[in-house]
């Protein structure tokens, strides 16, 4: 599947989604008045009203307490598609329309001795008979007993019942959409990161998205989950905690991924700010959410047009989201822009793993090339023609003079080939195969050579292992460019240290002296050889040093655990 | 005869050694043996020689580094090495023969006949001929190269743009590198049978060939039938 294309989706649906809510008013509404105490006529339509306050301050005890509000209907319904009225009214309380009851949501004025009951948002119908084109009354009989300030009508909407019902349902169902995607992304990437601990943009990623899902549910939700209004505060509360989240997120995953001078001083800051501006007015919650959610955009878009600037790929297409998100923000207004925005910069990140994913799987395909590649120089080490050659041009030589010697010379070169075919497809043997390698190579060259070689170890311990003929390539470099000592010999030994930190081995070369412009191949294709193989199994833990010495050379390969 | 072997394998310079004393018997002056190119170059610079033995892998050092001094030299050079793929860019330095490695005393003695002169049968094409010129090494293209004369010891090489050049070797060792387009039609002289236009025979019956910029060439007495059972 093809994760790019599933963020595309979504935005054509949130597109779908802001286009479908522009529909023509049927009702005007005048000024809300208030009165403290509990007249069954306040309901009636002809009430002179003019005593009332447009204010009402705190309201003590639960008491209970009426608003007025003149509604004129602008056109009567069609038959049989009554009007309805949707508000958002902290409290409990009973409507009044025209003087006539319609609904009743919780038991306003007995909140302290009953269990809270009735919803922040209740839709009710509106007779059809009373909603006749002309002016109206919408009284409510209120108490607000948690939140003594917050007495007031905060939305109100008339329409036909039955969209009041539909229309925000649907609003909540490509939401709702919108937030499943993450979901799914957010899972994907969790799975990606239990199965590779180290890629933690891959679980920044997968949180992020996972927040927003979080906060698209939480947010709209409030249509089909009744709240209590005592409980808004919370649920205001999770929305800030899950805001905080991803503005501090977001922020965070583009300095992993654009790195900058001083990332944890600056990120630190920046979690500071986002701090102060969660606590500096507690309950202000859309000044909250407003200021943590453009400074995340600043700090982002700072962030990434470092990266843009320093040419880190893919910057670029991310610095472009993040001022597409901009410029909605700008035409739209924050709420819109705040889905769409982020919507847009968590495309952006997905765009910013797949290119760090397609980078691993390009790194994945050069090692297993390395791999490769090492194993056939290794198989090759044993039939290039310089080796195999010269040996049988000797072999010949030994055959002609004394078949004897030839034989023994015969079964040194099979045992080698028999133990290189042993190692060829490992990337790790026993370090005992190894010097038996060594030991077996050295006798086919004293054969070549007509010299004598000999061979030392020091506390080996054969159970080790180390990586195929890297020892051996030791010993070959040792032969071709030492001169031998008087007694026409050299000599070679390994030494093997190991503490808790490192495992050392020590490779010496006793001769007397290197051959001229030997030095200067220090980077032949032997030493290649061995740090290709010690890269292979060790990554970079490994240390490899070769340097002459009075008596000869040494190889140091310290491998640390 | 004087010879050096260059080869890092004892046992093989030993094979070498002794099938060049079985060879060449008691025309053998000397016989060296040498294990490193620095060794060798010090040998070439002091000592007289004939033929020079060169293993193309020494001690990982590239024998190619030695060729370029070793085919400006008055001697013949033949490859013994393992690397068959070199030797295409060894006879286009002008090495007189390639002996692949494991190689028998056959191929070895065919190669030392080569080297004093008992056979003759070229089969490669040289493409360069490296001369000494101010202590460097120059490579002149065998294109370029209308005819060679005998100058003692050593030869002259007359090139297409009107220049001279001094070989260190005879012109005699030359005939045997350039034998497959070159025709020694004088005892001076070695000429690019490609540049001869014209034979003519003139009064007292000399017999000149001319080339196509002009330049007429002696022929020699006896020359003159091989040449035109040849190219007649």
């Amino acid at each position: 599947m093809n994760l790019r294309s599933l963020p595309a989706t979504l935005l054509v649906l949130m597109a779908l989604f802001a286009t479908s809510c522009s529909k023509g008013t049927v009702y005007e509404e005048h000024v809300t008045l208030f009165k403290t105490g509990d007249r069954q006529e306040w309901a009636a339509k002809s009430l002179n009203d003019q005593g009332w306050n447009k204010y009402l301050a705190t309201v003590e005890d639960g008491r209970v307490f009426w608003s007025r509000t003149k509604i004129d209907i602008l056109k009567s319904p069609e038959s049989l598609h009554p009007y309805g009225l949707q508000l958002e009214v902290y409290g409990e309380y009973e409507v009044f329309w025209d003087g006539v009851l319609i609904g009743k949501n919780g038991n306003p004025g007995q909140e302290a001795k009953l269990a809270p009951e009735g919803k922040l948002w209740a839709t009710f119908s509106i007779p059809e008979h009373l909603t006749a084109e002309g002016e109206h009354v919408l009284a409510i009989r209120a108490s607000l007993y948690y939140f003594p300030d917050h007495a007031g009508i905060w939305s109100l909407d008339i329409d036909h019942y039955d969209d009041l019902l539909t229309d925000r349902l649907i609003e909540t169902s490509y939401m709702h959409i919108f937030a499943g995607a993450f979901l799914i992304i957010s899972f994907y990437f969790l799975f990606l990161f239990m199965n590779n601990k180290n890629e933690y943009p891959t679980l920044i990623f997968s949180i992020c998205c996972f927040l927003v899902f979080s906060l698209v549910l939480t947010v709209f939700s409030e249509y089909y989950f009744p709240i209590h209004y005592r409980y808004h505060v919370i649920r205001l509360q999770i929305i800030s905690l899950f805001l905080l989240g991803i503005s501090f997120l977001i922020p965070f995953y583009f300095s992993i991924q654009f790195p900058y001078p001083r990332l944890r001083l600056l990120l630190t800051l920046y979690a500071g700010v986002l701090i102060f501006i969660f606590f500096i007015k507690h309950h202000a919650f859309d000044f909250r959410a407003v200021g943590m959610v453009l400074s995340m955009w600043c700090f982002s878009f700072g962030v990434v047009s470092y990266g843009a600037y320093k040419k880190v790929r893919g910057a670029r297409l991310v610095l472009v989201t993040l001022l597409l998100s901009m410029v909605i923000f700008m035409a739209s207004g924050f709420v819109i822009s705040l889905y769409t925005g982020l919507g847009l910069i968590l495309i952006g990140m997905l765009y910013l793993l797949s290119l760090n994913i397609k980078a691993q799987r390009l790194a994945y395909e050069n090692s297993l090339v390395q791999s490769t590649r090492l194993r056939l120089e290794l198989l090759k080490k044993n039939i290039q023609p310089h080796f195999l050659l010269n040996t049988l041009t000797s072999l010949i030589d030994w055959v002609e003079e004394s078949p004897k010697k030839g034989v023994l010379f015969i079964e040194a070169l099979a045992k080698e080939f028999d133990l290189f075919n042993q190692i060829e497809d490992q990337t790790l043997i026993p370090v005992a195969q190894e010097i038996e390698l060594c030991r077996t190579h050295l006798e086919i060259m004293e054969y070549r050579k007509e010299m004598r070689y000999y061979w030392e170890e020091e506390g080996i311990d054969p159970q080790q292992k180390i990586p195929p003929a890297i020892l051996h390539t030791l010993l070959e470099n040792g032969i071709t460019h030492s001169l031998p000592r008087e007694d026409n010999s050299i000599k070679f030994k390994l030494v093997y240290e190991s503490d808790g930190k490192c495992k050392c081995y020590t490779f010496l070369t006793f001769a007397a002296g290197v051959r001229p412009g030997a030095g200067n191949k220090a980077e032949g294709t032997g030493l290649k050889y061995i740090r290709a193989r010690l890269t292979e199994s060790y990554h970079s833990r490994w240390d490899f040093t070769s340097k002459a010495t009075p008596d000869g050379w040494e190889n140091k390969i310290k491998v640390y655990c | 005869m004087n010879i050096l072997i260059v080869e890092d394998e004892a046992r093989i310079a030993r094979r070498i050694e002794r099938m060049a004393q079985d060879t060449f018997g008691n025309e053998l002056d000397s016989l060296k043996h040498a294990d490193s190119l620095p060794e060798a170059l010090e040998f070439i610079k002091n000592n007289p020689l004939d033929l020079l033995l060169l293993d193309l892998n020494l001690n990982g050092d590239n024998g190619f580094d030695i060729l370029g001094t070793a085919v400006s030299e008055s001697f013949h050079t033949i490859i013994i090495s393992a690397h068959k793929d070199q030797a295409i860019p060894a006879f286009e330095y002008g090495v007189l023969d390639f002996v692949p490695k494991p190689f028998n005393r056959e191929r070895l003695e065919q190669a030392f006949n080569r080297a004093i002169a008992k056979e003759k049968t070229g089969t490669h094409h040289v493409k360069l001929l490296a001369i000494k010129k101010r202590g460097r090494i120059q490579l002149i293209r065998i294109e370029d190269l209308l005819y060679c004369k005998g100058a003692g010891a050593y030869t002259e090489l007359h090139l297409a743009d009107g220049t001279k050049e001094l070989h260190d070797k005879s012109l005699e060792k030359l005939e045997q590198l350039l034998l497959h387009s070159f025709e020694r039609i004088h005892k001076s002289y070695l000429v690019k049978m490609s540049e001869v236009t014209e034979i003519m025979v003139k009064p007292g019956s000399k017999y000149i060939a001319e080339l196509k910029n002009g330049e007429n060439i002696p022929i020699g007495r006896t020359k003159y039938k091989d040449l035109r059972g040849k190219w007649v």
